[in-house]
């Protein structure tokens, strides 16, 4: 079988998607770990030199760096078709997929260093911890 | 506390930051696992064939899918992170069902999902063994008349012909187009009506013999062969004009494409001979003598057939006193390089440099070259300096 990818943003419209990458893993508080739409990750800080960011998750800040991918990432979506074509024969539940490009990514805005932890104290309803980083991925 | 903000994606925001300033990066309110979502690392060059929709996935539900552009073939693999990778969409990006409310003006990221990895592309060789064995399984039989009515082919179906729809091909075989149709034209294979099919060996043989006898008792020169002529008087002896040309130019090529004079083909020597030392052995292995002899009363007035035409069709092989020639052929071969290796030295535990190229030079594997491939598949022992290379198996 075939899937073909479709795109129907034309060369050079594609919509830029962003990424925000950081080692290891932000651990919700398991009071809120199952709902965690709508919820505050941390703040996203452009320094004063240019190309160098903080992210600040609760008491801890990371510092990081807006990075060019070597190659892009595209965001495909897959949608199921055929789901309403019920056609002749009804040859067996042949519910075919379509991938759509909705985006493309060219950077992100990395963060590859441990945390910092903040002194001050953190806000109250900022309920993320971070919790030790991975080995290194990239 | 403050209701959050209702912010939707802002990727532009957090990507065009100003410096000294700074944005909250929030869960969206469609925030989940969203599996249908996909990041797929292209190059440059991938990026505007995908982008012109000239790209698709192809492999049935039991392989592992590979990425075709118009010319190439690409493996697919998911490669998975540790890192924690937020996806953020643009701000008002029809992926998150935004509703009228949230109009406002962004003022944060928002993150969609956490990616867990991106797949890969690995440009490998096309997967065209599929091809040759389902093809050469069911020869296409012409039987006498080309046109079946409709209902007839809908009767018997075409892959009862032993002719495959493109469309059928495509959803079967994992290669792009180019390498498909690369494919099947080293198989010889036939297309009518836009489907695609190896004519039946004993059919040929009686065509070309036909074609041969014909320009014997015409006076044609196997080397200016008029189209209009051959194809005429081959459709009055029952051949199809497709077949005919066919024919021509599986055993030949077009050489002028004269106005007034018409098509002119070529006849070419070795295909010819080829033919016809194929078709002898088929029976099974020959002494050598008894073969040649029997070969050279089959060729063609004006044609010289010699041994060395057959490398990668025959091998040879002493038994006490007598040598004898068999069928070995590099056509039905695997392309597949650990296969193709491995039928090799199960036929013969030592292959000589001379006798082994024949049977490897087709081979491609994108990023190895053809001494990369002996290295990883032979063993290579060389007895004295001198003296010729020996391969064996690993």
């Amino acid at each position: 079988m075939q899937i073909q990818v479709k795109c129907s943003c034309g060369e050079g419209n594609c919509p830029e998607w962003a990424i925000v990458e950081l080692q290891g893993v932000i651990e919700a508080q398991p009071s809120v770990q199952d709902r965690l739409q709508n919820l505050e990750i941390g703040c996203l800080c452009h320094t004063s030199s240019e190309g160098k960011y903080t992210f600040t998750v609760g008491y801890h800040e990371l510092l990081g760096s807006k990075v060019p991918l070597k190659k892009p990432l595209l965001v495909l979506k897959k949608q199921k078709v055929g789901d309403i074509e019920p056609e002749k024969n009804g040859s067996s539940a042949s519910s075919k997929i379509k991938l759509e490009v909705v985006g493309i990514i060219r950077q992100r805005i990395l963060f590859k260093t441990r945390p910092r932890a903040l002194i001050s104290k953190p806000k109250p309803f900022v309920k993320e911890k971070i919790s030790g980083p991975c080995p290194i991925v990239n | 506390m403050d209701e959050q903000p209702s912010c939707r994606g802002g990727a532009e925001l957090v990507l065009n930051l100003e410096s000294n300033s700074s944005i909250p990066i929030n869960y969206d309110p469609n925030f989940g696992p969203h599996d249908d979502l996909i990041l797929l690392e292209v190059d440059e060059k991938l990026l505007s064939d995908i982008l012109q929709q000239r790209v698709t996935f192809r492999g049935q539900p039991d392989e592992e899918a590979v990425l075709c552009t118009p010319s190439k073939t690409y493996a697919v693999k998911f490669v998975g992170t540790s890192n924690t990778v937020f996806l953020i969409p643009p701000t008002n990006s029809p992926i998150l069902n935004a509703n009228a409310d949230n109009e406002k003006e962004t003022v944060a990221g928002s993150v969609l999902k956490v990616a867990p990895g991106n797949i890969e592309l690995v440009e490998v060789a096309p997967k065209l063994d599929k091809l040759n064995s389902l093809l050469r399984k069911k020869p296409y039989r012409p039987e006498g008349k080309l046109e079946l009515d409709e209902m007839e082919v809908e009767e018997m179906g075409k892959d009862n012909l032993g002719l495959f729809p493109w469309e059928d091909l495509v959803d079967r075989i994992q290669a792009s187009d180019e390498e498909l149709r690369a494919g099947l034209r080293a198989l010889s294979a036939v297309e009518i009506d836009g489907s695609w099919g190896i004519v039946d060996e004993d059919y040929m043989n009686n065509l070309l013999t036909m074609l041969l006898n014909l320009s014997v008792s015409e006076g044609w020169s196997l080397s200016a062969l008029k189209e209009d002529e051959v194809v005429g008087l081959m459709e009055a002896y029952g051949y199809p004009s497709k077949l005919v040309l066919h024919s021509l130019d599986m055993y030949g090529s077009k050489v002028s494409e004269d106005v007034n004079a018409g098509h002119l083909w070529t006849l070419d020597e070795k295909r010819v001979c080829v033919h016809f030392a194929r078709g002898i052995l088929r029976g099974g292995k020959r002494k050598m003598e008894s073969f040649m002899e029997e070969w050279m009363r089959k060729i063609p007035p004006g044609m010289r057939a010699s041994f060395d035409m057959l490398e990668g069709e025959v091998l040879v092989e002493r038994l006490g006193v007598g040598t004898w020639v068999y069928a070995f052929s590099v056509s039905s071969m695997s392309c597949t390089p650990a296969e193709r290796f491995s039928v090799l030295f199960r036929e013969r535990q030592k292959w000589e440099w001379k006798d082994l190229e024949p049977y490897i030079k087709d081979l491609r594997v994108p990023g190895l070259s053809s001494e990369g491939l002996l290295l990883k598949y032979t063993r290579r022992t060389q007895p004295t300096k001198d003296s010729e290379p020996v391969f064996s198996a690993r």
